[in-house]
Order: C-alpha cells, then sequence, then structure tokens
C-alpha cells in the first residue's frame, strides 16, 4: 500500500520539481521567476490541444514519446521512493531497467530521424554518443554497489543490514559516486553544462531540438518522461545521501523528498552558476564520472577483504 | 545419429535436385528449397529433441575411410545445441531465397548455388559433431570451400571476385593455422583423436590453443582477422549473408570452444586471452559499424561486435573456471551460447531486411536510401525489431544473451584482483557496445527507412515478394517471442552445456525465478506501452490534426538532401575513437575567387586491413616476387621439383 502510494505521489510531484529548477535560476538572476504550479498549467494545456504532424514521419515518430514514458515510469515503479518498498522489484532489475532507458533512448533518437529535419538529427547523434559514455559510468557504479552490497536491485541497494548509505561504511567511496552519478544525472536529463534545456538557438541543443516536431498530448508525454526520469536520477542520489533511516513511514518521506529537494536546488544552483560547455569538451566531462567509478572500483580491492 | 545422418543425406539430395532440374527454374527452385527444408526440419527435431531430453549419454559413431583414416563422429550436448541454428536459420534463408533469386536468366547459376547450399548446411552438421581430426578438417575445409562458391555468385562484378579471394586467402589461411595446431597434437599424442588431446603437456596447450584460437578467429571473425566479413558479405546474395553471418562464422565460435574444452588446460592465459580479444573485438567492431554507410558492410561488422560479445560470454566462462567459480562460469558459457542463437536469428532478419532494400531501391548506400518505412511497411517493421534485438534492447532477444552474460560477469566480481579488473572490464565493455549498438542501429533505421527518400530509386521502392516478407515477420516475432518469454531458450542453452564437467549440476532454481520476472517485467512494459498508446488515442479523440513540413527551424526552402547523413550522424562518434579507425577526408579546397566545384569526400579505413597489408602483404610480395624465376611454364622441370623435393624429404624423413 505505502508503494503504490509512494509511487502515485512521485508521479503526481514530478511536474512540480522542475519549477524549483527554475525558481532557483530565477532567484540567481534577481527575477521573480514562473509560478509554482507552471508545470501543471503546461500539462493541461498539452493535454487539450491537437497535433500537427510532419508529412515526412511514420508511425515510429508516434511511437517515440509512449516509449520515453513508459520507461521512465518502469524505473520509478522499481525504484524505493521514500521509505517504501518498490512496487517490482527483483535480483537483477537493474540491469533491465537502464536497458529500457536505452529503448525509451533508442525510440526518441528514431523518432527524430523521422522528421528528416537536419536539427533533429544532429540532436541525435550527439545524444546518442553522450549516453553511451554516461552508460559506461552507470555500470561502473552497478559493480561498485555490486561490490559494496552484494545485489543487483534497487531495493536491495537501500535495504538490509548492508545498505548503501553516505554514512555508512564506505563515506569515501561514496562521495566519489556522487559526485559520478550527479555528472550522469546533468548529461542524461540534458542540463547544463551539457546541454541547456533554456537555449535558444537549435544548433545548440541536444534534447530539446530532438523534439521540436512533437505537439499536444505526444509533447506532454515527453515532458512527463523527462520530468520522471529527472526525479528518478535525484532520487537515487537523495537515497544515498538520506542518512535517515526512520520507522515512521511519513517522516522517512519527508526527509527523502527534503533530500530531493536539496537535489533540484543544487541543479539550480549548477545552472546559474555555469555555462554549458563547447560540445566538443562535453566527452571529456562525461569520461569523468566512469574515472571516478573506476577508482572507487580499484580502491574496493584494499577496503573490501 | 542415424536420424541426424538421414537429414544429411535429405539435404544433400536437396542440392542434387538443384543441379538435376536447373533448366526449370521456379520447379527448380520449389523442390530444392522444399527438399533441403525437409532435411534440415528432421535434423532439428532431431537435435531438439535429444538436447531437451537431458539425455547425458554421449552417441558416437565411426567409419573407416580410404583404408588409412577413420571417421569418428559424436554427438554432445555443445554440438547439439550448435546444430539447432544451423537447422532453423537455414530452411529460413532457403524460403527467403525463393523470391529473392528471382533472375530466371541465371538459371544455372542459381541451381549452383543451391547445390552448394546444401554442401554448405551439410559440412557445417559435420564440422559440429566431428570427432576427430580428419574428420574435423575434412568438413571444414568443404565448408570454406562451398561457402566460397557461394560468395562469388556474382562473379562478373570484379569487387565480387576479389571479395571472394580475400575470404579464400583468410579461409585458407586460417585452416593452415588448424593444421598447425592438430599436428603439434599429433605430434605428442600419436592419434587423430579427439578425446586424447587433454594428454598433452601443459607446457604445449597454451601453443596449441593460441594456433586454433587464430585460425579458428579468422573464420569467426576476430579482431584484427575480421577483414574478410566485411568484404564478403555485401558481394554474397542477402540469404547467403544470412546464413554465413547467422551460422557460419559461429563454427569458429564452436571450434574454439572445442578446443578449450577438448584441452582442458590449467592456465589461466587462455581464459584471459580470450575476454580480452573479446572486448576489443566488440567495441571496435561496432565503432567501425558506425563508421560505415554500406547496410551489408555495416551488419557484417557488427557480426564482429557479436562474435566479441559472445567471446566476452565466453571468455567470462573461462576466467570462472580457472577460479573455480561455478556461477561465473555457468552464466557465462550459457550467455555466450544464447547470444549464439540469438544473434544468428537476428542478424539473419537483418540481412534479409537488407537484401529486401537491396533488390527494390537498388541501393545499399544508407546516405542514398531514406523513407523506406512508408514504401517498404514490412521490410521497415522486421528491420525494425531486428535493430532493437541487435541492440541488446528487451523486450527483445538480444538481451537475455547479455543479460546471462551480465550476471556471470557479476559473479565474477570477487576478492581476485585479476577477475575483478576483468569482470569490470566486461561489463562496462558491454555497456559501452549495447550503447554504441543502438547509435548504430538507429543509424541505419532511422535514415535508410525514416525521413525522406534523398535518391529516386528509393522513393520508387516497393514492398519485396511474399516469400521475403512472411519469413522476415517470422524471425521478426522470433525475436520478440525470446524477448518476453526467455525460459525455454535459456533452458536450452542450459542444455547446451550440460556436457561440461565443471560446470554441469549447478543448480539454476534460484536463476530461474529471475528470468521468470525478466519475463514478467517485460510483459509488464509492453502492456504500459499498450495503456499509454490507448491513453493517447483517447486524448487525441475528436481533435484537430493537421499535418504539414517538418519545422526547418524557419528556413523555407528545404530539400531531402539537407537531411542529416548517417556520415554526419556518425562522425562525432567514431572521431572519439582515433587512432583505432582511420578517417580520411578529402577536401579539393577552394582556390579561385569564384569558387568553381568543391567536393568533400570522407572515408573509414579499417586499421587493421591497412596495417595487414603494409607489414605482411607488401613485404610478402616483395619477397616472393624474388623467387619468380621458379615459376616459368616448363612442365617437365616441374616434375623436376617434384621428385627432388620427394627424394629430400626421403633422406630427412
Amino acid at each position: 500500500m505505502e508503494s503504490i502510494f509512494s509511487f502515485c505521489f512521485a508521479v503526481l510531484i514530478a511536474p512540480f520539481l522542475p519549477v524549483v529548477i527554475q525558481k532557483v535560476k530565477a532567484f540567481f538572476a534577481g527575477k521573480q521567476g514562473p509560478p509554482l504550479l507552471l508545470n501543471y498549467y503546461t500539462l493541461i494545456k498539452l493535454l487539450r490541444k491537437g497535433s500537427v504532424y510532419s508529412t515526412s514521419t511514420s508511425f515510429v515518430f508516434r511511437m517515440g514519446p509512449i516509449i520515453g514514458c513508459a520507461t521512465s515510469m518502469m524505473m520509478l515503479l522499481f525504484f524505493p521512493l521514500a521509505g517504501a518498498a518498490p512496487i517490482f522489484s527483483f535480483h537483477g532489475d537493474v540491469i533491465i531497467l537502464f536497458y529500457l532507458m536505452g529503448l525509451g533512448r533508442f525510440f526518441t533518437i528514431l523518432a527524430a530521424l523521422d522528421t528528416a529535419s537536419p536539427f533533429e538529427g544532429m540532436g541525435a547523434a550527439r545524444e546518442a554518443f553522450f549516453s553511451t559514455l554516461a552508460e559506461a559510468a552507470v555500470f561502473g557504479i552497478l559493480v561498485l554497489f555490486f561490490r559494496l552490497t552484494g545485489s543487483l536491485s534497487f531495493a536491495e541497494f537501500f535495504t538490509g543490514n548492508n545498505i548503501i548509505n553516505l554514512i555508512g561504511a564506505h563515506t569515501a567511496l561514496l562521495i566519489l559516486v556522487i559526485v559520478a552519478l550527479y555528472i550522469v544525472m546533468l548529461t542524461e536529463n540534458s542540463r547544463v553544462p551539457v546541454d541547456d534545456p533554456a537555449t535558444h538557438l537549435e544548433l545548440t541543443m541536444i534534447h530539446e531540438v530532438m523534439i521540436l516536431d512533437h505537439s499536444g498530448p505526444d509533447l506532454a508525454l515527453i515532458e512527463l518522461g523527462a520530468w520522471f526520469k529527472l526525479l528518478f536520477y535525484s532520487s537515487f542520489l537523495a537515497k544515498i545521501i538520506d542518512p535517515f533511516q526512520l520507522q515512521n513511514f511519513w517522516l522517512n518521506c519527508l526527509c527523502f523528498y527534503a533530500f530531493v529537494l536539496f537535489i533540484y536546488i543544487t541543479i539550480g544552483t549548477v545552472e546559474s552558476v555555469t555555462a554549458r560547455y563547447k560540445m566538443n569538451m562535453v566527452p571529456k566531462f562525461i569520461l569523468t564520472p566512469f574515472a571516478l567509478v573506476f577508482f572507487a572500483i580499484i580502491f574496493t580491492m584494499e577496503l573490501i577483504k | 545419429m542415424d536420424t541426424l545422418f538421414a537429414s544429411l543425406s535429405v539435404i544433400l539430395a536437396g542440392g542434387m535436385i538443384a543441379l538435376l532440374f536447373a533448366k526449370q527454374f521456379t520447379l527448380m527452385k520449389a523442390a530444392t528449397i522444399i527438399t533441403t527444408s525437409a532435411g534440415c526440419l528432421i535434423g532439428l527435431a532431431d537435435s531438439l529433441s535429444l538436447l531437451l531430453s537431458n539425455n547425458t549419454e554421449v552417441i558416437e559413431k565411426s567409419w573407416d575411410w580410404l583404408h588409412l583414416f577413420t571417421l569418428a563422429f559424436k554427438v554432445d550436448s555443445i554440438t547439439l545445441f550448435f546444430l539447432v541454428p544451423i537447422f532453423t536459420i537455414s530452411p529460413l534463408a532457403l524460403f527467403y531465397s525463393f523470391h529473392y533469386m528471382g533472375d530466371g536468366a541465371k538459371a544455372t547459376r542459381t541451381a549452383v548455388n543451391y547445390f552448394f547450399f546444401a554442401i554448405l548446411v551439410a559440412s557445417m552438421a559435420l564440422v559440429v559433431t566431428a570427432a576427430n581430426t580428419i574428420t574435423f578438417l575434412l568438413a571444414w575445409e568443404l565448408m570454406s570451400l562451398s561457402s566460397f562458391f557461394l560468395v562469388v555468385f556474382d562473379y562478373q562484378v570484379q569487387e565480387n571476385r576479389q571479395a571472394g579471394y580475400l575470404y579464400f586467402i583468410f579461409a585458407q589461411g586460417g585452416a593452415m593455422l588448424l593444421f598447425a595446431a592438430f599436428a603439434i597434437l599429433y605430434k605428442y599424442t600419436g592419434n587423430f583423436d579427439f578425446s586424447t588431446f587433454h594428454t598433452i603437456p601443459e607446457s604445449a596447450k597454451l601453443l596449441v590453443f593460441i594456433l586454433a584460437f587464430l585460425g579458428f578467429g579468422s573464420k569467426a571473425g576476430i579482431f584484427p582477422l575480421h577483414i574478410w566479413l566485411p568484404k564478403a558479405h555485401p558481394a554474397a546474395p542477402s540469404h547467403i549473408s544470412a546464413i554465413m553471418s547467422g551460422v557460419m562464422i559461429k563454427m569458429g565460435i564452436y571450434g574454439i570452444f572445442r578446443m578449450y574444452l577438448l584441452l582442458d588446460a590449467a592456465t589461466p592465459l587462455i581464459g584471459q586471452i580470450v575476454l580480452v580479444t573479446g572486448i576489443v573485438t566488440g567495441i571496435l567492431g561496432v565503432v567501425y559499424a558506425l563508421g560505415k554507410q554500406d547496410i551489408k558492410q555495416l551488419l557484417a561488422y557488427s557480426s564482429v561486435e557479436n562474435i566479441g560479445i559472445i567471446l566476452i560470454g565466453m571468455g567470462i566462462g573461462m576466467v570462472g573456471i580457472s577460479t573455480k567459480n561455478q556461477a561465473m562460469a555457468f552464466f557465462g558459457f550459457a550467455g555466450a551460447l544464447l547470444h549464439v542463437f540469438n544473434h544468428s536469428i537476428f542478424k539473419s532478419l537483418l540481412f534479409m531486411g537488407a537484401g529486401s532494400v537491396l533488390h527494390k531501391a537498388k541501393t545499399k548506400n544508407i546516405d542514398q536510401l531514406g523513407g523506406l518505412m512508408k514504401r517498404m511497411p514490412l521490410t521497415g517493421k522486421t528491420f525494425l525489431a531486428g535493430s532493437v534485438a541487435i541492440s541488446g534492447l528487451p523486450p527483445f532477444s538480444g538481451f537475455i544473451g547479455e543479460f546471462l552474460i551480465y550476471y556471470g560477469a557479476f559473479h565474477g566480481i570477487s576478492n581476485c584482483r585479476v577477475c575483478l579488473i576483468l569482470a569490470v572490464l566486461a561489463i562496462v565493455a558491454l555497456a559501452v557496445i549495447g550503447g554504441l549498438a543502438a547509435a548504430c542501429f538507429t543509424k541505419v533505421t532511422g535514415l535508410a527507412f525514416l525521413g525522406e527518400p534523398r535518391t529516386e530509386n528509393a522513393a520508387n521502392a516497393k514492398e519485396s515478394g511474399f516469400s521475403m516478407t512472411l519469413i522476415m515477420i517470422f524471425m521478426a516475432i522470433t525475436c520478440l517471442v525470446i524477448g518476453v518469454l526467455p525460459e525455454p531458450f535459456i533452458r536450452l542453452a542450459f542444455a547446451g552445456i550440460n556436457d561440461i564437467s565443471s560446470v554441469s549440476g549447478y543448480d539454476t532454481r534460484e536463476f530461474m525465478i529471475i528470468v521468470r520476472h525478466i519475463s514478467q517485467t517485460a510483459a509488464f512494459f509492453i502492456g504500459l506501452v499498450l495503456l499509454l498508446t490507448m491513453l493517447r488515442k483517447l486524448l487525441y479523440m475528436k481533435k484537430e490534426i493537421g499535418s504539414g513540413g517538418t519545422w526547418g527551424c524557419g528556413f523555407t526552402q528545404p530539400t531531402v538532401r539537407m537531411q542529416y547523413t548517417g556520415t554526419s550522424y556518425a562522425a562525432e562518434m567514431i572521431g572519439f575513437f582515433r587512432p583505432f579507425i582511420l578517417i580520411k577526408n578529402t577536401y579539393s579546397g577552394i582556390t579561385k575567387i569564384f569558387p568553381g566545384k568543391t567536393t568533400w569526400e570522407s572515408e573509414v579505413e579499417d586499421v587493421s586491413e591497412k596495417n595487414l597489408h603494409l607489414c605482411l602483404v607488401e613485404p610478402l610480395l616483395k619477397g616472393m616476387n624474388k623467387f619468380h624465376w621458379i615459376q616459368h611454364g616448363k612442365i617437365h622441370f616441374y616434375i623436376a621439383y617434384i621428385v627432388v623435393a620427394i627424394i629430400t624429404l626421403l633422406f630427412f624423413l
């Protein structure tokens, strides 16, 4: 019951959280920022609209948003949000989930290429390249977590007596992981300094340019998928940082979302104080987390006997 | 075993029928396809029933041949497992060929092609059943030669002949290494029997294995011995590419696996060599695949990549055995075998799709295709399914094999340093290969099948004949079924390694629960997608749906040539892997004030091909040219050479 509640709550709150980033950015810029419920308004607006499809597109273009949204939802279904156990979980689920994420990307890229637009093709090429590099870091993290806990599922990472937590036994290693995962999160969710969701020039975009031709409910599905994905990554980070293992579900929930909120605020801060990298710098930036995680794995040779 | 030989006789009879009825084109095709396929189905039924009966009994049979040699055959679980793709893919490829080989003017040649096809199938079955050196090499050579004739079907085209010769050189060069390996074995054991190979001294085992690894590797296409693949596959007819890439190169894998098991060496080096080769082959294979614009060349490089994945699995298994890690060994081997099976299906599917495109759009070049999804919907959809499967993405079949390998590799993460590093490398390599493969196949599907057609030919393409599309639909569905209901197929792979004594008896019950969960997850995911699709339908009800041109960021005069091309899509990614990949750009430059015609060309060169040419072929040719005087065309001198050679040999031996 708690699991279903926290899943539903996550789905409901996912659109709200990105506004926090915008608010933080507005704060740094000395502006008032958008209304807190902006994304809900956007969602309702999009859902009420019809769509205009490019004559170049086929059914793949319409499948892209659906599969993208479904794969992000799968991540939330398998992740132990707040204090509750996830709705589904089994040993080995992390592998299939990150591969499902790959499936979502596969169809997003195809949908972009389906429009025959040179800009969308360019965005697709970048997305394919950068996410491959990020994948190496993600699987490095999985290896490290397996080494620490002997498990291959999100639920097992954070339950039982050998849990992954910053104040646990492996603080040093987890600091490296947190930095790495943070960079992966920025990459996978197209945030500054890899991609700029607020840019106005198509040539410099990655994710935003890929969805130029989507409109109406299709675009709503894409946006929902992106919000879920960001929530998943920040929950992952929050779970590692969150030191409180309280008996009370509601208090746990509160702590967890406080940390999630904290992650969103840091994203906003990062976006306010840094500019995006030049495209040729991005691969080097994305390889950093892999290097960090690889170091962490090597450290485990001595630390874990 | 008798059933197996009966099925081989039927297959060969099918080949003979092709020669007999060569004049009646359609009848010949139908008769030979039906007979050969019937033979394959008998063999398939037999091997599947033996494999799944959990019969640990090993069946042996032998005959004397030419008074001197014994032809020995033996069937164990590994043999049976490899027989399954041989007998599954062959009939499918044959049915596909009914419409593909549609040129009645080439009737005789087509008949010869079917004849060699039957020989290839039979010889592959013999390769995996052979139980001594003579039988094995005989079948191996038969396989290489028959496939050579299949490759040079269109021999009038010079490129195809060259590709055929290159394949021939690699096949025979590889065979020479195998002869060397078997010669060393014979020197120690004094007989040809496979079962005595483990008795040779430990010090010789590594050498024998490396020789055999290179020999078999040149067939399988390990890096850097893969050069023939991207040349031979574009030259061969598509159903031949399908059977060669889907099944025949796996005979190299079978050879490596068999040799490893026969030698039973204690040195951990063998596993490490195989694993590292697998990683290099996998990553570079997919990088080169990304760099190629010719669909069939790209698929050939992707086969190299998949051979890499299979070798990673096998290497994980071998490292597991050398470190006494049973789980690692079990899942590594099982994953490798399952990937052999899965790859045979989706790679054949993709080659058939490529053949269908080549037939109807008259080109294999991605940069000249586009928009085929609307013009060839069945080919397009099945190709899409194959692309998802080969990228290893759930809920399709490719993921299942990779999951087993991942599972084995994760079990290798322990306190032993070497295996920790190797396991980490394997896992990260698999992840990177997966990502790059997805990039590679979004490129093919996205640029060749989606968007707008880039040339007249692509715009006028029509759907292929039913024998081609039906087979592709069947294979695409199989890919999905294996992905959603993997249990029987995983059991098949487990049954395949049943006869390996060091891993047999591993308790798989725990893992089967995971498999059931994967199956449920895949089904749930499909359900979720369907749910969202219905929701989307609901949201679009009674709404205005318009259509217009793609948003060109304000540009009002777009042309189809402005689309992203395969070259530009891959440029950044392959540039990242320099200097392991050579990118040759030629730019004519702008010289005058009013610039004339300027050109820019970009080509990806295979680093191993170039180096092999530079370091081996050129010096060899130079040296050989010095002996030109021996070849003068005077027969009586040649006879004298023979006599002298025999006399010298008699004195020295």
